[in-house]
């Protein structure tokens, strides 16, 4: 482009990516890679994405738009100037739309230089008062062309700006602990609309860091502990609701004035949804970042439809099993891949065509690390939970290989206990109701695959973590996971 | 809730033969850090640790044995499950003492009496995660701690001296920020002073740099001698905006710089995007729903700026609005102007280069 100069657009680096096995038969089912990172880049990763011809896209908090081709190994910059772009929808391979501090941009290539040209607004039709904890999630695009991006709530260890955008509210602001929401939609979910219209859809969020269909369409938003959320949630958030952070409430339609955190909490229980599936602080996740559905239909291993969520505090990555129960999503959670070279700060997840998974790590003053990773199944079949389910009486576990029946009918290779967080204005929470819940029986079924729990009592509103002991597969092969938590919201009838 | 702010008081074996109190005041501050990364205590003394969490997560404080730093923080990432319910604390001997987890904008306090033995003993956020980079040191000892630099007690990052602004400093080799060396014209959106939100910070050769606001469709200042100051601009947590580098020469002080027809006042705005013409961004906008494209361009001398207009569908006349007391000569391509204000036919309007000239001191 003219006579100026990017130096760098393209590096070539000889670091092969480092393979944790060499060729002969894979010791595990999954193998991180490290990807080479372009030098003098603060690899802070917003968002990754594919583009339809293969190659990577990924934004980083400095502002820039790369593109990497895993082909050669190259880098090359689309765009620049951004305003810490978190958020990456894919057009085409020269058009996206991108989620960035004061608006929703559709960035694009016109004249096929590989450089972007156009910066065109697609919404900017929410506030922002400055505060720096105001990130904006998304996009994600459903089946009818809408779509959704979440809007960070601001944080009480910053201010706001003399100078906003948008109105401004001052009621909900006084108080000093709670995050809270100066300018509209601050904590809410918003739908644009296909004739670009950009409606608030659901209140109550925190800090809504990762939003994603599953694989009926289902919306589902990941939001992250703190105050009003005791441990990290994912919800199933559907039009209208409330899930649970007060601080948006002053930009509800119906509002009636007043500060939403003097409300009774008897009477914000009542309005708000509880979370599909809660992952337990310190245990599951800290910090839960983008949800994946895993479409490769096996590429990636046994897991197709499943979700697999980012977590920035662990080298970890977890799996997400949802089930309907009585009408409501509810499901468990379990670690998915945990250190084996994976890195801290999983911020942003996309599936490769080639069915591999990508990470893009983060940390920008958190916990967290840089740059990116990709995991590829190696062909060997991982030795797992595949799902938990409810039943009217306790579990149903089906593995991902036939169990050896020796251990696996052991009752006391499954330890259960129970706790909840508290909804509460505190930071955070402590468990409460932690009790140990006694398995009573335990059969297998004939395939050797499911085997089937029941427990002492079954009680909703309650976590079941489960335990798991010396467990393996008719060929020997341990568990890769012990530890499952199953959030239960509802009985199963 | 349960009681997190424990006090706990280790009473030593051996009684030991103390003056004052020491008070100690730590902050838990973001990125991961403590404010104070080592302080000095003499052997046997009474010390008082108090932790402020001034971040917005939660944190706990681990004093080890010396050189038992990383044990306690792997031992306390194998609790697991087991985590929450002890503080992230780990059953262990290596460790002497701890304040338990302290949510955001609390304060856990820790009494204890110093080792007799003279010794670094590190302390520590054991929160998963935490460990392996929110630590320092506590030195007990009478003589003097190693110089900050050299000392491997604390974190790499927190090894340089107290870094007070360091603004004469000569500029060596310019620090990179990017995988590429800017060359201007290039912009960032960021939050800038006296601006909205929605700020781009746009910088032109010539060492001429503009501020233009999204948020409010207009121009709002320009500034020569530099950019921005980039250690500021992206510091992760807290707010921040970026620092200018060198003089500002220009303020839009007028209500709004373009009229469509009669005279309205404040005319409504709204923010489109902008294409890049040889690097230069050219802001596409409406004014009371006309289309307006400005382009800005340093004068080859620095001496100020030529602005391009584009309101290819102007049907009435067009107003360009002034303020006297801005410091600026004000040329254009067409239209006459009267009293500070540029009157542009329809015609004239469609495309038109305002020249924004210093004036002489």
């Amino acid at each position: 482009m003219g006579k100026t100069v990017l130096i760098l657009l393209s590096i070539w680096l000889f670091i092969a990516a480092v393979p944790n096995g060499p060729k002969p038969a894979p010791k595990a089912a999954y193998r991180v890679e490290t990807i080479p990172m372009p030098d003098g880049l603060s690899a802070e990763t917003g968002a990754i994405e594919f583009l339809p011809d293969g190659r990577l896209v990924a934004s980083f908090h400095r502002g820039e738009v790369m593109i990497y081709n895993p082909k050669n190994r190259q880098w090359s910059l689309f765009a620049e100037g951004l305003h810490e772009p978190l958020g990456i929808l894919v057009v085409s391979n020269s058009e996206l739309i991108i989620m960035q501090r004061p608006e929703l941009t559709r960035v694009k290539d016109r004249d096929g230089d590989g450089k972007a040209d156009l910066y065109e607004k697609v919404t900017d039709a929410f506030g922002i008062s400055g505060n720096y904890h105001e990130f904006n999630y998304g996009p994600i695009r459903d089946k009818d062309g809408n779509l959704f991006i979440g809007l960070n709530t601001a944080s009480p260890n910053g201010g706001v700006r003399s100078e906003v955008r948008g109105l401004r509210d001052t009621v909900g602001t006084d108080h000093p602990k709670q995050m809270f929401s100066p300018v509209p939609y601050r904590g809410w979910i918003m739908k644009l609309t296909a004739d670009n219209k950009l409606v608030p859809y659901a209140s109550g969020f925190r800090s809504p860091n990762g939003l994603a269909f599953d694989a009926k369409g289902r919306l589902l938003v990941a939001d992250n502990q703190g105050d009003w959320v005791g441990t990290s949630p994912l919800f199933h958030v559907q039009e209208g609701r409330f899930y649970g952070h007060p601080g948006s409430l002053v930009w509800n339609e119906n509002w009636r004035g007043g500060n939403p955190f003097t409300m009774p909490l008897p009477e914000l229980e009542t309005m708000r949804t509880k979370a599909a599936v809660l992952f337990p602080h310190g245990i599951m996740a800290n910090s839960i970042t983008q949800p994946v559905l895993d479409k490769t239909g096996g590429k990636f291993g046994p897991f197709a439809g499943q979700l697999l969520i980012g977590e920035m505090n662990q080298e970890r990555i977890v799996r997400v099993m949802l089930e309907e129960v009585d009408g409501q999503l509810q499901g468990a959670c379990i670690p998915f891949l945990d250190g084996q070279g994976l890195r801290k700060g999983n911020n942003r997840l996309a599936f490769a065509p080639d069915g591999s998974l990508w990470t893009g790590q983060n940390d920008h003053g958190w916990a967290g690390a840089q740059g990116i990773q990709r995991i590829v199944f190696t062909g060997k079949p991982p030795m797992d939970v595949y799902t938990m389910n409810l039943t009217p009486t306790g579990f149903e576990l089906t593995f991902t290989q036939p169990v050896d029946p020796a251990a696996a009918t052991q009752p006391d290779n499954y330890k259960f206990r129970h706790y909840r967080y508290e909804y509460h204005k505190t930071y955070g929470s402590p468990q409460f109701d932690v009790q140990a819940v006694p398995v009573k029986t335990v059969t297998i079924s004939k395939d050797r695959r499911k085997v089937t729990l029941t427990l002492d009592e079954l009680k909703p509103g309650l976590i079941y973590e489960l335990t798991l002991g010396e467990i393996r597969a008719a060929n020997g092969e341990p568990l890769a996971n012990k530890l499952i938590c199953y959030t239960l919201n509802k009985l199963k009838r | 809730m349960l009681a997190l702010l424990l006090v706990f008081v280790i009473a030593g074996g051996a009684r030991a033969a103390v003056d004052s109190t020491v008070t100690v005041a730590l902050k838990a501050i973001h990125g991961l850090q403590f404010d104070v990364v080592r302080f000095r205590v003499k052997p046997g003394a009474t010390v008082r640790i108090t932790l402020d969490n001034t971040d917005d997560m939660a944190h706990n404080l681990v004093i080890t044995q010396p050189g038992k730093r990383e044990e306690v923080v792997n031992a306390a990432l194998q609790l697991g499950e087991k985590g929450p319910a002890v503080n992230y604390i780990p059953k262990s001997a290596a460790i002497l003492w701890a304040i338990p987890v302290v949510v955001p904008e609390e304060t856990g306090t820790l009494s204890f009496t110093a080792p007799k033995e003279t010794g670094v003993y590190p302390y520590v956020c054991t929160f998963p995660g935490h460990g392996f980079v929110m630590y320092g040191a506590m030195y007990v000892t009478d003589g003097v701690l190693p110089p900050l630099k050299e000392d491997k007690a604390v974190p790499e990052t927190r090894r340089t001296a107290e870094t007070t602004a360091q603004a004469g400093h000569a500029q060596h080799a310019p620090q990179r920020f990017h995988p590429y060396q800017p060359e201007p014209p290039f912009l960032y959106r960021i939050f800038m002073p006296d601006a909205s939100p929605a700020a781009i910070a746009v910088s032109l050769p010539h060492d001429v740099s503009y501020c233009w606001d999204a948020g409010t469709c207009r121009l709002r200042y320009a500034w020569e001698g530099g950019f921005l100051d980039q250690t500021k601009l992206w510091p992760g947590k807290g707010d921040t905006e970026a620092k200018l580098v060198g003089t500002v020469f220009f303020r839009d002080k007028t209500a709004y710089p373009i009229q469509i027809g009669a005279d309205k006042q404040t005319p409504a705005v709204d923010f489109k995007g902008y294409q890049l013409i040889d690097r230069y961004p050219e802001f596409h906008y409406t004014v009371d729903g006309v289309d307006v494209y400005e382009r800005i361009q340093a004068k080859g001398d620095a001496s100020g700026l030529v602005r391009t207009f584009k309101i290819p569908k102007a049907e009435k006349t067009i107003l360009f609005i002034t303020e006297p007391t801005d410091g600026m000569v004000y040329q254009s391509s067409g239209g006459r102007w009267e009293a500070g204000r540029l009157k542009l036919s329809p015609a004239e309007a469609r495309q038109f280069t305002i020249t924004m000239t210093k004036k002489a001191d």
